[in-house]
């Protein structure tokens, strides 16, 4: 099973992102874990940098149109979107997960905006901040945001897309307090800032080479 | 040097066994029995810790290096032997270390039975027993020792088997150290002292293929930061060389202190496992077949390219469980439940329809799955795979349907075949093979007027009228032997005795006939009046073309006449005058005259097509100069016609009677589409087609002479030029135009291999053009009976034998043959012509008129002779030929034709060419290719 081959990235770079984006909802996971006093797991099988189109294709296809999306702008050394994404029942599911069993679903209802933001801004800052921390650059992030959108029109929210645009695009599992959990983590680039990001990868890679001269 | 090649050669000749004990800390000694003496080939570094010995020392030295003078001999001997002989055995002696002290020493043998290239050996361990032996527990010791032993080598074959978890190990993040168990310890080759107390971290990768090297360190370089699962394939390499793929499966731990964090995990060998993936993944590619492995409680299943490929979606690695349920029909079964599953060991098999999202098809699926305890977690697996089964399935419910249906389709089929047989307006008959009639339809009533019961056991035949009574008993005889269909028509009689024509269909079936017919009376009376209509239009249409013939000519023809009385009025009074020096000038008026008038009738004749029709080698430039005339007269003052031939014009085959009449036809609809006036071309030209423009032209490549006729008339409008061949298309008005002059001339186009086309313009005028197949030569000269040769004298008593009813024809033919030197015999009719025929007489030629009274004709009579007389030649000479008479098309070989009125010249130099070559192969049987 070789994954599909991105014209971006060769394979180790590829495989370097994807443990960057690893060590990045391990710390996610530990963070929830504290919020939630309990157990999370988080894990990304796999990753794919593709089109616009056929990152909203593959999730309308695998989710239909039902769903839920944390965004956030993160801008440094690379800039884009950032998105967690649901399927909405998910999206529910770790809202209450995260509250707790005891709301009453009236008021999880209330909270359950509130309570995506604040899990998607604990996930995808770790996530971009773990990477930026990685890659030994800094990174700014804006205000997490609620969507509910289709597949399609989530990924081409925002100002004009610029038809180079790619997508970071993340499958990642999750296990909250023994409740399964999946969702996706879409990042939106532009070329130059996918260009950044493999260059800086590959300074990462050659950090991890010297790991065990220096020991 | 020595000892380095020793080492070097130690994995060589013991492999990774050999290796452990070398590093076990045991004293090990190896011998070379091959070689004289057995000396000792490598010895540890617990040997030399024991003996003293360093390797330099004892390598090459005599296996009893260690025998002191107090040493048992016999004992000694007997290692020895075991040694040489690969024998296995113990042996307690006292030994000398290297200092000179004595020690007690348990010497086993180890055979080492030969491997793969190289011979088998004895392995010598060496224990120093002197405390026990001193002490008296020597057995305890040595029971330790031989367990702790047993033990190793347990724990070697455990780790160095290709099955189960090959080693575990613990990597201490803060502190840098990696620890491993005993089997980490053989897989590494390191001490089980190492591996307990640690190593470098880098010792890690030291086993790694290269090309697995960078992948590798960056999934460990994961965890080191913070990732918390690893989980990866790779290949290492074994301290025997040898390669193997493993899946380690690690997680990072973290500690309150986050230097004691820890990555741990397990490497199990797969090297099997991959091989038989590969082969099976080929396989499932080429089947296409995908699988699947789901951990029971996940949210997503792991699949291959292929199921995703089954599917209908696009290829991923791991597929969310909803996504793939979504896809089934909600009246099947998920493809995998998401509910408990019912335990280990358990295979399910089902079957289920999807939708598939990329081409929205329904497809039939077959899941095949097992579950499986994975060992390492616990976990329940469901692992299977899924493959199309749509075609099967579709063949399957076919089947069924068809089964369903048959009784259905049976039932209704006899409803449907009972309400044809009463409401159909087609009579129905079942008849016996003899014609007997066993059932009939109601619309027998109609169609004949005989009701169904009156129709039951009568003889069809009776009904069927005599003219197509064999006919339909050779139908019906075939259908006996086993035809499947048969298709006739025949008249029956109605029960007013007025006839009507059935067409039929019969089929036989069961012993019977059984056959459907229709009324098709009405129809082929108005076929027949059809024909009938088509064919006094045809008639109508050529007396009009005659009609716009003699119209043009008539004055001409008179003028002709005018000039032939005149003519001999004149040469009367010239003669009666006495002035004889002045006549020669009427006389060749007169044969002028007459001659243009013979050349009109001719036309005339041709243009009425009552003249034989033969194809032959034809000069199109002469046939249009010989008729160019003709034409002009026919258009009339207003049109004029011009010509514009082509020098060197190829010479062609075809009917040159019938090409004058379609020039004509095309002329005459020239003058029509210029009721003004105008000018007519025609023109000739040799044209050369070659693949490309024959194909557009629709004929074939090669060379052709093209005859095209133009006017700057009306020209045609597209709908007008398309239907412009078809039979009966006119816009003339009634009376003025049939609509079959074109298709004629098309039908004279094709049959001579040529073909004619139309370029029109509406307001400018029309060009159509005939092309005409090139042919070899051209016409010989004496086929053009106008210009006739100068006669010769005949040879001796050669005989003619002249038949024809009108007198002066008879007269004017005899004296010219004898003129020439011919015998000549006259009759008057078959019956005398006959009487001479069976005579004895000599005859060289028959000239014969074709329309004789008395019952027999020229062609009659012609043949009676050659029955006779074989070989005979026969001229005809006839006014206008009887096609019937002389046979269509072309000529025999023995006939001739001259065609009245004809020159004297004509006359003699045909007859004399007739006879002249039938005189040339000899012998007279030989004639028929006389001509
Ligand atoms: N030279 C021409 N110019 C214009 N139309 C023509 C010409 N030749 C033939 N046609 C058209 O083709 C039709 C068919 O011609 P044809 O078959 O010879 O029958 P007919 O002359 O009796 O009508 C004519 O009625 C006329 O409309």
């Amino acid at each position: 099973m070789t994954p599909r081959v991105s014209p971006l990235l060769n394979d180790l770079e590829r495989d370097a992102l994807t443990e960057l984006v690893n060590i990045g909802v391990s710390r996610a996971a530990a963070s929830l874990r504290k919020m939630v006093g309990g157990e999370v797991l988080l894990s990304v099988p796999s990753l794919e940098i593709i089109g616009h189109r056929r990152a909203a294709a593959l999730i309308q296809e695998r989710e239909g149109d039902e769903l839920v999306a944390v965004r956030q702008e993160f801008g440094g050394a690379f800039q884009g979107r950032a998105l967690l994404i649901f399927p909405r029942a998910n999206g529910m599911e770790l809202v209450r997960a995260v509250l707790g069993e005891e709301l009453t679903p009236a008021e999880a209802a209330a909270m359950e905006d509130e309570a995506l933001a604040e899990t998607g801004n604990v996930i995808l800052n770790s996530c971009l901040a773990t990477m930026a921390n990685m890659l030994e650059r800094s990174l700014t992030m804006s205000l997490p945001e609620v969507l509910r959108r289709g597949g399609l029109s989530l990924l081409q929210t925002a100002e004009p897309v610029e038809d180079e645009g790619l997508v970071l695009f993340l499958y990642i599992n999750f296990s909250v307090q023994n409740r399964s959990i999946r969702g996706y983590i879409a990042m939106v680039m532009d070329l130059s800032s996918l260009e950044t990001l493999k260059r800086l990868v590959g300074e990462f890679i050659d950090r991890v080479m010297q790991d065990d001269i220096e020991a | 040097m020595e000892l380095g090649t020793a080492a070097a050669r130690l994995p060589r000749l013991g492999g990774p066994v050999l290796e452990v004990f070398a590093r076990s800390g045991l004293s090990l000694l190896i011998t070379d029995p091959g070689q004289p003496g057995n000396p000792i080939t490598y010895v540890n570094a617990g040997f030399t810790e024991m003996t003293g010995f360093p390797p330099e020392e004892a390598i090459g030295r005599d296996c009893r290096l260690l025998e002191a003078p107090d040493t048992d001999p016999a004992t000694a001997a007997a290692l020895a032997a075991a040694l040489a002989e690969g024998r296995p055995g113990e042996f307690e002696l006292r030994h000398r270390r290297r200092d000179g002290r004595r020690f007690w020493d348990r010497v086993t043998v180890v055979p080492v039975p030969p491997g793969f290239n190289r011979p088998g050996f004895a392995m010598a361990i060496l224990t120093d027993i002197t405390a026990t032996w001193e002490e008296g527990a020597a057995q305890v010791a040595l029971r330790s020792r031989q367990e702790a032993l047993d033990k190793l080598q347990e724990r070697l074959r455990a780790a160095l088997s290709a099955s189960g978890v090959m080693a575990s190990w613990d990597w201490t993040i803060g502190e840098r150290r990696l620890r491993g168990d005993a089997r980490f310890a053989a897989v590494y080759g390191l001490t089980a002292e190492e591996a307990t107390s640690g190593v470098p971290t880098a010792t890690f990768f030291s086993i790694i293929h290269p090309d697995d090297q960078a992948r590798i360190r960056l999934a460990v370089g994961g965890i080191l930061r913070g990732a918390e699962v690893f989980s990866k394939e790779y290949r290492i390499r074994l301290p025997d060389g040898t390669i193997r793929w493993v899946h380690a499966r690690g997680r990072r731990h973290e500690a309150e202190d986050e230097t004691a964090s820890r990555f741990t995990g397990t490497m199990v060998d797969v090297t099997e496992q991959k091989r038989v993936e590969e082969r099976l993944r080929i396989a499932q590619t080429a089947g296409g077949v995908g699988t699947f492995e789901y951990t029971s409680g996940y949210g997503t299943v792991s699949v291959s390219e292929q199921f995703c490929q089954v599917l209908g979606l696009q290829p991923a690695q791991d597929l969310p469980l909803r996504t793939i349920n979504a896809l089934i029909h909600p009246d099947d079964p998920p493809l995998i439940d998401p509910a408990p599953p019912p335990g280990a060991g358990c295979i399910r098999q089902v079957e289920f329809r999807i939708t598939r999202p990329d081409t929205g098809e329904q497809r039939w699926l077959t899941r095949r799955g097992e579950f499986l305890r994975d060992i390492e977690t616990d976990d329940l697996r469901f692992s299977g795979v899924i493959y199309d089964i749509t075609a099967s399935k579709r063949g399957e419910e076919t089947l069924r349907r068809l089964n369903d249906e048959l009784e259905a389709r049976v039932a209704e089929r006899t409803a449907d075949r009972n309400r044809l047989w009463r409401l159909s307006a087609e009579l129905m008959l079942v008849a016996r093979f003899d014609g007997t009639i066993t059932a009939a339809n109601p619309a027998s009533a109609a169609v004949l007027g005989w009701t169904e019961i009156e129709l039951l056991g009568r003889d069809l035949f009776e009904l069927v009228h005599p003219d197509e009574a064999a006919a339909t008993r050779r139908e019906f005889a075939a259908l006996a032997d086993g035809a499947p269909l048969a298709r006739f028509d025949n008249r029956c009689r109605r029960q007013d005795g007025s006839w009507r024509w059935i067409s039929w269909s019969a089929a036989a079936g069961e012993g019977l006939i059984n056959a459907v017919g229709r009324d098709i009376t009405a129809a082929t009376e108005q076929a027949e009046a059809l024909r009938q209509a088509e064919e006094q239009l045809r008639q109508a249409q050529k007396m009009e073309a005659v009609g716009q013939l003699t119209g043009g000519i008539a004055h001409d023809f008179n003028n002709l006449l005018t000039g032939i009385i005149g003519s001999l009025q004149m040469l009367r009074t010239r003669v009666a005058q006495g002035r004889l020096s002045q006549v020669d000038r009427y006389v060749t008026a007169a044969q002028g005259a007459a001659n243009r008038a013979a050349a009109l009738t001719h036309r005339l004749l041709a243009f009425s097509r009552r003249q034989t029709l033969a194809p032959a080698p034809t000069d199109v430039n002469r046939l249009i100069i010989g008729m160019e005339e003709l034409v002009r007269r026919t258009m009339g003052p207003a049109i004029r016609v011009e010509t514009a031939l082509a020098a060197e014009l190829w010479p062609t085959l075809c009917d040159p009677n019938q090409l004058e009449n379609a020039l004509l036809n095309l002329c005459i609809n020239a003058r029509d589409a210029m009721p003004d006036g105008g000018l007519v071309t025609i023109a000739t030209a040799n044209a050369s087609l070659g693949e490309a423009e024959a194909l557009q032209q629709g004929m074939a490549a090669g060379d052709y002479v093209s005859v095209a006729v133009s006017d700057t008339g009306t020209g045609m409008s597209p709908e007008v030029m398309a239907r412009a061949f078809d039979p009966f298309f006119t816009t003339k008005p009634i009376g003025q135009g049939t609509g079959l002059g074109l298709s004629m001339i098309y039908g004279f186009a094709k049959q001579s291999g040529g073909q004619i086309r139309i370029r029109s313009e509406l307001g400018c005028g029309t060009t159509m053009s005939i092309f005409l197949p090139r042919h070899a030569t051209f016409p010989t000269e004496e086929e053009a009976p106008m210009n006739a040769e100068p006669a010769s004298r005949a040879g001796q008593g050669e005989t003619v034998l002249i038949v024809d009813d009108e007198p002066t024809v008879r007269m004017l033919v005899r004296e010219v043959l004898e003129e020439l030197g011919y015998h000549a015999v006259e009759a008057v009719d078959g019956a005398a012509a006959l009487l001479v025929l069976q005579s004895d007489i000599r005859l060289d030629l028959l000239v014969t008129d074709v329309g004789l009274p008395g019952g027999m004709n020229g062609r009659q009579i012609a043949d009676a002779g050659r029955a006779l007389r074989p070989g005979l030649q026969a001229l005809f000479i006839t006014g206008y030929a009887e096609g019937a008479a002389l046979g269509q098309g072309q000529l025999e070989p023995w006939m001739h034709i001259l065609h009245k009125p004809f020159e004297v010249e004509a006359l003699a130099s045909k007859v004399q060419q007739i006879i002249r070559q039938a005189e040339k192969p000899k012998p007279a049987a030989s004639f028929a290719r006389g001509a």
